[in-house]
């Protein structure tokens, strides 16, 4: 009986505790819950403050900084439910000092991101700060959609070129063939109604008739003189012009478009994003050669754009970069580009002559090298194909006290290349 | 009968001959006078490395063909080499090479001086230079990441407009060493871009700082 008692009042007590504990945990998990949310509602999400973050952001967060992904700092998105808003606000006005306070994260992230001090931002005030997270929050609601679809319209863009699509200039001549196929079996089925008719008639003459009826000898025709002189014409027309231009690519290169070792596109480069010739071929207003581009200057944007690519992955094993730890080792090699334009050894060109001096775009030798994905010698670079050039193009006498003089000289009159020197065999030839 | 069977047939033989004359994809054609093409002497920009190439044309008395053109004494018989180390470059303007190490970055905001005037010619060459070497990235204004004209800045992502915040503030000597040694994801522009430009650079970066 006793016993009985005992059981019960320790049963309900035990039900009362589980009750009470469950409470206490619902609640607990309510107020984490609400801190959760409290502390994104915190955030200000009314437009003029979400412009101010932004600019904010452009202004001070955004050389380290983005939303969505790692540049040198952690991407962002998120940032507000990671830590609480005053760590994060600590944070930013002074970075070192939380990490030198021995704070676990703190520590853990300057590690993590190569030990990059982020500079103190201590001119920031509190709510300057919620207005940047602000921004944050609202780029982490809303990610930008449209970026995925303009790189995608931007890589199919060029492939697409201008003008008709090959499908439809085939459907049109494909649609012309049948129109001419249908013509033909109407004028055959005209020619056999008229024979028919002119057949019925009774008051025919001999001649006529024979005329009428005569069918069409494929060997009588081939046979004639007129058809075997035409052939012949063809033929040796045909023979001449391939001999006079065959002799005529003897020596000459254009069209030359080898494999490089590495699928470099100059379309992507120079066409796409816009960069200067100058930037990679360094040589080109200083020396005799244009130069190919040494690894380090692909690297001053390869390190970080594109690094997952098969082709980027040729040039870090060149200089044996390793993209994971961002260092260098010494097991280095050259990339073995294969030169294009081969100027026989017999005559010279100097490229800052022509570009620094003459000042002569890189498209009139190279054509439209910014539109070539593999690129091929555009021009003859034939002998004649210079003098010509030479004869026709005005000196760059702007800026040059002594050509200036020298025009004047000449009365004002024109003063081409050729005037200066532009033909004289040892310029070229020794 | 024979006769004319073989001059008929070598009109054909000969258009296969000649049509293959011509430079194709992966092709440099026939050659006229290969002995005048290819240098004697070691080019610094192409090189052939098979040691027989040429050996038909081969006109001297070396074990090489007439195109071998490989310095077999160089690391990866390359005919290149890199200069000697602490190699001065002679320079129009006398300079003398900028020595200053790459984590010397306050020193050198602190104690460079540019040998340049302000001037408008200067701007204006700063201007033409930085078009070529910083547009793509920076923007022509200056603008970084967000500037419609920095294609690539675009993509590669973090980089500062000139006009605002700390980059506003920054000292001529500074930037100079930031376009020399790089700085944070910025690499080195040294070997693109001479001293005396990267001077002339840095008079016009100054003028986009200051804009607005």
């Amino acid at each position: 009986m006793l016993n009985e008692q005992l059981n019960m009042s320790l049963k309900t007590y035990i039900t009362r505790l589980s009750l009470i504990a469950f409470l206490l945990v619902n609640i607990l998990s309510l107020t984490s819950i609400n801190s959760a949310y409290s502390q994104a509602a915190e955030l200000p999400t009314e437009e003029a403050a979400i412009s101010e973050g932004q600019t904010l952001f452009k202004n001070n967060c955004m050389q380290c900084h983005a939303v969505h992904e790692v540049v040198v700092g952690p991407a962002l998105k998120n940032v507000y439910e990671r830590r609480e808003i005053p760590w994060l606000i600590n944070f930013i006005k002074n970075s070192q000092k939380v990490i030198a306070s021995g704070d676990e994260y703190a520590v853990n992230l300057y590690n993590e991101y190569g030990k990059a001090v982020m500079p103190a931002h201590d001119f920031l005030e509190d709510k300057q700060i919620l207005n940047i997270l602000g921004y944050i929050k609202q780029q982490t609601d809303n990610p930008p959609v449209e970026e995925t679809a303009t790189t995608a319209g931007g890589e199919g863009a060029p492939a697409g070129g201008g003008g008709i699509p090959q499908e439809y200039l085939y459907l049109i001549i494909a649609g012309f063939v049948i129109v001419l196929v249908l013509i033909l079996v109407v004028l055959s089925m005209i020619i056999t109604v008229l024979t028919k008719f002119v057949n019925n008639k009774e008051d025919l003459e001999e001649a006529d008739k024979e005329y009428v009826n005569q069918t069409f000898n494929l060997n009588k025709f081939v046979r004639s003189n007129g058809f075997l002189f035409f052939i012949i014409f063809l033929f040796t027309i045909i023979v001449v012009k391939n001999v006079v231009d065959g002799l005529y690519t003897v020596g000459v290169q254009q069209g030359y478009q080898p494999t490089q070792p590495i699928a470099f596109s100059h379309e992507l480069h120079a066409g796409q994003y816009e960069i200067e010739c100058q930037y990679c071929h360094t040589g080109v207003m200083i020396s005799k050669s244009a130069n190919i581009p040494s690894a380090n200057i692909c690297m001053n944007c390869h390190s970080a754009i594109k690094t997952e690519s098969k082709q980027i992955a040729k040039i870090y094993a060149a200089i044996d970069y390793d993209p994971e730890t961002g260092e260098y080792g010494d097991n280095t090699k050259p990339i073995e580009w294969i030169r294009v334009h081969n100027l026989p050894d017999l005559a010279y060109f100097n490229h800052s002559q022509h570009v620094n001096v003459g000042q002569i775009e890189c498209q009139t030798c190279h054509g439209p090298i910014e539109e070539m994905a593999v690129v091929k010698q555009w021009n003859t670079l034939t002998m004649g194909w210079c003098i010509n050039c030479h004869r026709e193009t005005q000196v760059q006498t702007k800026g040059n006290d002594y050509y200036n003089d020298l025009v004047k000289a000449h009365d004002g009159g024109e003063l081409k290349v050729v005037d200066i020197g532009g033909l004289e065999c040892s310029k070229c030839h020794y | 009968m024979l006769k004319t069977t073989y001059k008929i047939l070598s009109i054909p033989a000969i258009i296969l001959v000649l049509g293959s004359c011509g430079a194709g994809k992966d092709d440099t054609g026939t050659e006229y006078a290969p002995n005048m093409y290819h240098a004697v002497s070691y080019e610094p920009l192409i090189q052939i490395t098979e040691k027989d190439a040429g050996a038909w044309v081969s006109s001297d008395d070396d074990e090489y063909g007439e195109y071998y053109s490989s310095n077999p004494n160089n690391p990866h018989s390359m005919n290149m080499r890199v200069p000697a180390e602490n190699t001065v470059a002679r320079s129009e303007n006398g300079m003398l090479p900028y020595r200053l190490p790459a984590d010397s970055l306050e020193l050198a905001a602190k104690i460079l001086k540019n040998p340049f005037p302000a001037n408008e010619q200067i701007i204006e060459e700063g201007k033409v230079l930085y078009t070529k070497y910083c547009t793509h990235c920076h923007g022509e204004k200056g603008g970084g990441s967000m500037d419609e004209t920095a294609k690539v800045g675009g993509v590669f992502k973090g980089v500062p407009a000139y006009n605002v915040g700390r980059v506003a503030e920054v000292s001529g000597g500074h930037i100079f060493h930031v376009i020399t040694h790089g700085k944070g994801r910025m690499g080195s522009h040294a070997s693109q871009v001479q001293q005396a430009d990267r001077w002339k650079i840095v008079r016009y970066v100054q003028t986009l700082q200051n804009q607005e």
